[in-house]
């Protein structure tokens, strides 16, 4: 299919799947770095404004 | 154990900001309410300044730059100092931040109804207001970074990512939308072409929306409503995924303005996949929005800042559901053109930034008075006025896109268009622009209320212009993996690593879809027939910017059976290298024009200028008698040539010195063919009217013309 989509650039498939593959790395790494961190970080950070 | 440092938090700038936010507020929607009446009542174009083209321009500069603007940094000035626990780095710069930012605003509200535009939506702002664009919004990144620079809080809030994101991307956006080459001290030509300037334009005209409206106001959010409901943010992990996922992904999604038009398909497919995926960032952030109420509901029913804010991020919900949604090809093919796109564009802006806007003024004005409210009454009497307001303002818009774009596609048995002419599907449509004006009529109402209401707050405090504040002295070691392990917390105390981040996040974006796009040279296939303009018909050219047609007539036929036989062959990409700007336009208030040239004789288009009710009885089409009356300018054409010729149009060499002479000549011959239609009035050719005529008839007509080899 991407193959379809992008046949009219030579080569461009690479451009476009590194970057989703980028896109899907960043987007899980920061999702499970997020979700499995400090519990009592992540409330000190979310009461910042509370606090000014 | 640290020092207590003693400072005061800078409330004057804030003050300024909020009250340029609702002054531009009240301008930008009157300028909306008179636009929409022109719909109405074609009479309200009052010409040359005051006519439809030049004012929605007008309206959405003051909205978005000067309403939301100044709006956006009131909020980024009250909220940063706060979390960073610092006053802004520079008071001068602030300053110097305030007045350029409402300069610029002053120069386009003379500049766009002078008709001095680029016509590039959201960038039509001339070339030295431009730059002054970008050196006013360097001077507001210097005082940013550097009252994070020295801040007394290690951590940067989420908050304060938003808007790192938000600077860093409109500084891009609108350096590489601009790159322009100046002819004159107001016009200029884009670097790009076409197919090309299109996709910079869509790339940057969404990232405006992304970047301007939203990750600033969604900054606003996770500070303000959490100040408002009195209790922390739902989910900080969310936060933490929200802004990344949703700066990664937005910035992928501008060529859904382009569907179906000549981008080749691969980079509309891009904009689609990614417009799709952006539902899942943005319903993050609405969801972890309102889930901060929970527990806070019954609240809400007596708190109006927090009515107007729960208003704001359920239209910001709405409208980033509806938006992938119509970055479907198949929902695209309906919407587009249409009506449909004002009504969801209205919900954002009024509902999301308008609404949060109100709701954080509400909030702040009290504090920084040291009062009450002066009427919390009157804030609901606002809240549900603009609230019906909004309904009744898109509803009927809906209705109007869903209806005319229905009309447009509808085929008899016979296999001939229903609604074969277009001024029908105007008129069927007339009773919803009606009551859209009547809804936009309630929310005007509803801000002047606000407005009242904030003055009347005002009246009766004391303002606290320098508010005292201590904390302590910031420790400026962090360790490089923090003991706890978390690594949010690294990226946290380092605004600019964060900003490389952002920026590489960003750039990829628009690497990978612009680049290709710009030196690859088979991605717009060339068509030997296809010519650059007469000097004649580049005059026309720019008058045609200059009035604003493209608000209302699009130049762009899409390969539908319903369009090509509405106006004939579907556009090719090749068509249009010699089209800077391009001006395929958005919104077709009135029909496409791409295959005007030699549909009509050249008196048709005399008389249609002059009072276009006289060729098409019930057009709601402003006239434009005056430019049968304005001579005809072609000195500044040489330049012109000149410059067209310096970004690659294949005008032959010293062409610039005989270009005037062609253009006499063509004039002469337009004026002729008037004369021979019974338009018979003296010096025809001196007049303006001669070169738009001329512009038009031209339009599409390349590719008819029989190639050399082949006559």
């Amino acid at each position: 299919m991407y193959k379809y989509l992008l046949q009219s650039v030579e080569g461009i498939q690479w451009f476009a799947i590194t970057t989703l593959l980028l896109f899907f790395s960043t987007f899980c790494f920061a999702a499970i770095r997020a979700f499995f961190s400090n519990k009592e970080d992540m409330r000190r950070m979310a009461e910042m404004p509370l606090k000014d | 154990m640290s020092n207590i440092q003693q400072f005061q938090y800078d409330n004057k700038i804030v003050r300024a900001f909020g009250v340029a936010s609702f002054v531009f507020g009240v301008v930008g929607m009157l300028v909306g309410l008179i636009i929409a009446l022109q719909l109405l009542f074609p009479s309200l174009n009052l010409g040359p300044w005051l006519t439809f083209g030049r004012l929605r321009p007008l309206h959405t500069n003051a909205v978005i730059f000067a309403f939301v603007g100044n709006g956006l940094f009131m909020g980024i000035y009250y909220s940063l100092q706060r979390l960073l626990k610092a006053r802004m780095w520079s008071d001068k710069l602030s300053w110097i931040h305030f007045w350029g930012w409402q300069v610029i605003i002053a120069c386009a509200a003379v500049t766009l109804p002078m008709g001095l535009t680029t016509s590039g939506e959201y960038s039509e702002l001339i070339w030295p207001l431009d730059i002054l664009i970008a050196l006013i919004w360097v001077v507001f990144g210097i005082n940013m970074f550097g009252t994070i620079l020295t801040r007394r809080e290690n951590h940067l809030y989420v908050a304060i990512w938003f808007y790192i994101a938000t600077w860093v991307t409109v500084a891009v956006l609108h350096i590489v939308r601009s790159f322009e080459l100046p002819v004159t001290f107001t016009e200029s030509y884009p670097l790009f072409s076409g197919v090309q300037e299109a996709l910079v334009q869509w790339w940057y005209g969404h990232n405006a929306v992304a970047f301007f409206l939203t990750t600033p106001y969604l900054g606003m959010m996770y500070y303000f409503l959490p100040k408002a409901a009195n209790r922390p943010v739902y989910s900080y992990r969310l936060s933490i995924v929200h802004f990344w996922a949703l700066i990664f992904i937005y910035i992928w999604a501008g060529p859904h303005h382009l569907l179906y038009s000549t981008l080749p398909d691969w980079v509309q497919s891009l904009g689609t996949v990614f417009s799709i995926m952006l539902i899942a960032p943005s319903w993050g952030g609405m969801l972890n929005g309102l889930l901060t109420l929970r527990g806070a509901w019954d609240r809400v029913r007596q708190d109006p800042v927090l009515k107007f804010m729960v208003v704001a991020v359920t239209a910001y919900g709405m409208a980033t559901f509806e938006g992938p949604m119509l970055s479907i090809k198949s929902v695209n093919a309906i919407s587009h053109f249409t009506d449909w796109t004002i009504a969801h564009v209205h919900v954002g802006a009024l509902g999301w930034n308008g609404f949060l806007t109100f709701g954080v003024l509400y909030w702040l004005w009290p504090r920084m008075y040291r009062t009450e409210l002066y009427s919390k009454q009157l804030a609901n009497v606002h809240f549900w006025i603009g609230t019906l307001g909004i309904i009744i303002y898109a509803v009927p818009l809906y209705w109007a896109g869903w209806t005319q774009a229905l009309m447009w596609k509808e085929f008899t048995p016979e296999g001939t268009l229903a609604w074969g002419n277009f001024l029908d599907t105007v008129k069927q449509i007339i009773p919803m622009y009606a009551i859209r004006a009547f809804g936009g009529t309630m929310f005007f109402v509803g801000t002047l209320l606000g407005v009242y209401n904030l003055i009347k707050t005002a009246q009766q405090g004391t303002f606290l212009s320098n508010e005292p504040a201590e904390a302590p002295e910031r420790e400026h070691r962090m360790e490089l993996v923090p003991t706890d392990g978390h690594w949010h917390r690294w990226i946290e105390g380092r605004p600019i690593q964060m900003l490389l981040f952002s920026t590489i996040l960003i750039a990829i974006g628009g690497i990978v879809q612009i680049i290709p796009m710009v030196f690859i040279e088979n991605q717009v296939p060339k068509i030997s027939t296809v010519k650059p303009y007469t000097p004649l018909e580049l005059t026309g050219r720019d008058i045609y910017i200059r009035e604003g047609c493209v608000g209302c007539h699009s130049q762009m036929i899409r390969p539908f059976r319903s369009e090509t036989e509405r106006y004939g062959e579907y556009s090719k990409s090749g068509e249009y290298i010699y089209d800077r700007p391009f001006l395929w336009g958005s919104k077709r208030t009135g029909p496409d024009l791409w295959r005007e040239g030699g549909k009509y004789p050249d008196s048709w288009h005399y008389n249609h200028m002059y009072d276009p009710t006289t060729m098409s009885p019930g057009s709601i089409m402003p006239a434009y008698p005056h430019l049968l009356e304005d001579p005809l300018d072609l000195s500044g054409v040489p330049a012109k040539i000149t410059a067209l010729r310096t970004l690659g149009t294949p005008y032959p060499r010293d062409f610039e010195k005989y270009a005037v002479g062609n253009a006499e000549e063509q004039a002469q011959k337009v004026a002729k063919n008037l004369a021979e239609q019974g338009i018979k009035d003296q010096g025809m050719d001196k007049k303006e009217i001669v070169a738009i005529i001329a512009y038009l008839q031209r339009l599409g007509t390349d590719i008819k013309v029989q190639p050399a080899a082949n006559q």
